[in-house]
């Protein structure tokens, strides 16, 4: 086990594309990273999957490496980091949220198989590191981060958070009504 | 250089409470992957990206100031998630590039 304490930066970053795929069989999901400057978007077999093209966004991976050791943690098993926004003290994420206060940003680490049928994740490792690097990057002092693997959630697709993502950046959502003024038009 | 500072030379416009901290630099962009790979702590973003996962990575890597370019205004909670994270938001009538030599006249970089 390393005895150095870490700091770490980022390497190995690339531009590309997040492409979500879905076997229409069975109802997996499952996503990748491409780095071809034409996204592929065939359907194809897999075993007993049949993968077809759910969509697609720009996105950039890295790598973390310590510039002390030169150690490297390979971060290729998550495709993506949420703002935990969970206060469910059924979620394993809720419940941390509520213990460690509103100065401590929960970020939850996405890896491709959000089914975790095959039981696999973010590595210990890969959280272990981007909680240390995020928060060797904090300045201010005005808050902390957590980083934890999605498989924490209770319920990942269900699990409530700002997924940070190009995607659905310029579309509409809904929002509270706001109280209408005396005057206003029905 | 302070908030107060850049907020009364280049005539920003607060969106919601800001406590006057100091500024480490500027980073502009409008896609949230590239803003957690790019920039520091306690700088000031410019951009046009008005979505809440702007504010959840503004937060991840401690930016201290948005600035929202061409006079856009997010919505209601998307301030009410800037204030939670203690992010100053801003908005200006320039551009993108117009308020970036403003910035660059006032000696950031």
């Amino acid at each position: 086990m390393s005895t150095c304490a870490h700091t770490w930066s980022m390497t190995d970053i690339r531009s590309g594309y997040l492409v979500m795929e879905g076997c229409y069989h069975c109802g997996a999901r499952s996503s990748f990273f491409s780095l071809e400057p034409v996204v592929p978007i065939d359907e194809y077999r897999e075993g007993e999957h049949f993968w077809e093209h759910l969509g697609g966004y720009q996105a950039v991976t890295f790598n973390l490496r310590c510039d002390t050791c030169g150690e490297l943690v390979d971060l290729h098993d998550m495709t993506g980091l949420m703002l935990s926004t969970c206060t469910d003290p059924r979620c394993d994420v809720g419940r941390l949220a509520l213990e460690l206060g509103k100065r401590t940003s929960i970020y939850v680490a996405l890896c491709a198989d959000s089914s975790h049928a095959s039981g696999s994740c973010v590595s210990d490792a890969g959280v272990l590191a981007l909680s240390e690097y995020f928060n060797q990057r904090l300045r201010s002092g005005r808050r902390k981060i957590v980083v934890v693997p999605c498989k924490m959630c209770d319920r990942i697709d269900r699990c409530e958070g700002i997924v940070i993502a190009d995607t659905g950046l310029t579309e509409f959502y809904a929002t509270p009504a706001r109280p209408s003024k005396e005057g206003d038009r029905a | 250089m302070k908030i107060s500072e850049v907020v009364d030379k280049t005539a920003l416009e607060a969106l919601n409470g800001w406590d006057d901290e100091d500024l480490a630099g500027v980073y502009i962009s409008d896609m949230v992957s590239d803003i957690i790979t790019g920039a520091n702590g306690c700088g000031l973003l410019l951009t046009l990206q008005t979505h809440k996962s702007l504010i959840a990575a503004a937060n991840l890597v401690d930016v201290g100031a948005v600035v929202f370019a061409h006079d856009k205004r997010p919505a209601a909670d998307v301030v009410e998630l800037a204030d939670k994270a203690g992010i100053a938001l801003f908005t200006t009538p320039a551009d993108t590039w117009s308020y970036a030599v403003k910035l660059f006249e006032l000696g950031m970089r």
